[in-house]
């Protein structure tokens, strides 16, 4: 067996594992014969077969807001919110780490800003930009723009002066080293911050959803509809649909960072 | 030999650096000039300021006192045109490949795509790099980064060549293979070539005159002409009785250098 297929067949085991002592627990009675006690109590953290019932219900077209429609706006948020963010916060990561003087004047406000909790800022977002995806979108912007903005920042800052040197002997203007050096050098620091921000932007938009309502919810409606309702069954769905989508968004990154910096040495040989 | 057309002229430089609140001179007093085509090396004790004079030739260093001047043009703090510069330190770029790394002089210039391929093919080729054009710099040897860094200064054809212990990372055996490729080239295209090295077998090899620096703060303690016929064959050199003695005196000199008392 490979070590690849070891660490696989461990996490199978353990999934296993977890979802059948899970189903298990939640099906003995506490005490037999008596309804409503049980030693873990499905109410709360429902069963794995009440779930895969919910979620066959949910994902097929007889519910109101089908499973995929909910993901798919989810989806959709997460990602405009992470563009969104990632690209103005690479932008200003750039001219701020390479001008000194525009870095000094703009730190407090960054600091300041960023150390808001971005929470407080959703009744604020909500009034100015309602309950739509533009909200969503902005509510994610805010946590994604600082995390990329730093790391750029950082990138932009640390590029070695020897290269940039160099590239001016060879006869580089400022704008051709900015894209064949400061960029690409930066882009390492980037990338490290772009898992994190995909959870970030997640974040942003599952708690814009809460307060979204019904039009365009996504899987955060789910939850708080599920709640209303006391369907721990359907939060569950939410909460798994939501891991599968970070899951997947993160190996998308990780290709993404494969393909733009396979010049690494840690990549070599992999693209 | 026809009149020698200075290329060069370093008048009275000094370069103080501040280390807090303290000045520390890291050299005084420097005046010599280079002449075209000239191979000239500057050898000294480390810490002379020896680095300090290349990069105020390159522009990457504006000195305290004393002026540079590059064709009668004072060097002011910018990066003079036509002039090279191949740093110690490893600065291909990690992310190009080998070719699109000695292309980069190229693309910088505008020049058309394919003259540029055929420069690095050529470039490639002289190299030795045949084989390795689309290897990214992380899986090459140190002594391949340095022959792109070299090869990549040198297709855009500098006038003026600065090169600052260009080969001082390197084991003996891959530096004596690049002292000969350098003086290939050199013998080829015969730019002129401000060469700082500690390494004073490496300066008598490759020079047609070598500066001897003092100890810190750094001041011309001798310039020496090498009497070496060219072509040099850089293996057999190292067996003959001239090269011993010109080894041998400057050994003397820059030994006084590093036996004073600090």
């Amino acid at each position: 067996m490979t070590e690849r297929a070891r660490v696989l067949a461990w996490r199978l085991a353990i999934l296993l594992v977890l979802v059948a002592a899970w189903e298990w627990l939640t099906g003995i009675k506490a005490i037999a014969r008596t309804p409503g006690l049980y030693w873990i109590d499905p109410f709360f953290i429902s069963r794995p077969s009440a779930i895969a019932r919910r979620f066959a219900y949910l994902a097929s077209g007889n519910a109101r807001l089908t499973l995929w429609q909910m993901a798919l706006s989810t989806i959709q948020s997460t990602l405009w919110g992470f563009l969104v963010g990632v690209s103005t916060g690479f932008a200003a990561g750039l001219v701020l780490g390479r001008h000194d003087r525009l870095a000094r004047i703009f730190d407090p406000y960054i600091v300041a800003f960023n150390s808001l909790p971005r929470i407080a800022l959703v009744p604020l977002i909500t009034m100015i930009f309602g309950f739509g995806l533009l909200a969503k979108i902005v509510l994610a912007w805010t946590i994604v723009f600082f995390i990329v903005f730093f790391n750029t920042f950082q990138g932009a800052r640390s590029v070695d002066a020897d290269l940039i040197h160099s590239a001016r002997f060879l006869g580089g203007s400022d704008r051709q080293i900015m894209r064949t050096v400061i960029v690409p050098s930066a882009l390492a620091w980037t990338f490290a911050a772009l898992t994190p921000s995909i959870s970030f932007a997640l974040i942003g938009v599952v708690v814009g959803e809460f307060l979204g309502g019904e039009s365009g919810g996504g899987l955060g409606y789910l939850i708080i509809q599920s709640l209303g309702t006391l369907n721990a069954a359907d939060m569950m769905v939410a909460l798994i649909s939501l891991g599968v989508i970070g899951i997947v968004m993160a190996l998308g990154i990780k290709q993404l960072e494969r393909r733009l910096l396979r010049w690494r040495p840690e990549y070599r040989g992999r693209a | 030999m026809p009149a020698r057309r200075t290329r060069i002229v370093l008048r009275d430089l000094a370069k103080t650096f501040r280390d807090g609140n303290r000045a520390v001179a890291a050299v005084e007093d420097v005046s010599f000039e280079i002449f075209d085509r000239e191979f000239v090396a500057i050898v000294g004790p480390s810490g002379c300021g020896k680095s300090t004079i290349l990069n105020m030739l390159g522009g990457l260093v504006t000195p305290s006192v004393g002026r540079v001047e590059i064709d009668g043009v004072g060097v002011t703090g910018a990066v003079p045109a036509k002039v090279g510069y191949v740093f110690q330190k490893d600065t291909v770029f990690p992310w190009r490949t080998v070719a699109r790394n000695i292309a980069v002089g190229l693309e910088y210039r505008g020049v058309p795509r394919p003259e540029r391929e055929r420069r690095v093919r050529d470039a490639i080729a002289l190299a030795g790099l045949g084989g390795f054009e689309e290897a990214f710099p992380a899986t090459l040897s140190g002594g391949m980064r340095q022959r792109v860094a070299l090869m990549r200064t040198l297709v855009v054809e500098p006038e003026i060549l600065l090169m600052d212990e260009p080969f001082g990372a390197l084991d003996t055996h891959t530096k004596i293979n690049l002292h000969a490729e350098l003086l290939a080239l050199w013998q080829a295209r015969h730019p002129t070539v401000v060469f700082v090295t500690h390494d004073l077998s490496e300066a008598i090899a490759l020079a047609d005159r070598i500066v001897v620096m003092t100890r810190r703060p750094g001041r011309v303690k001798l310039v020496h002409e090498v009497k070496l016929a060219r072509p040099r064959d850089i293996i057999k050199l190292r067996e003959t009785d001239e090269y011993g003695h010109e080894y041998g005196r400057l050994w003397h000199v820059l030994g006084e250098e590093l036996a004073a008392p600090a």
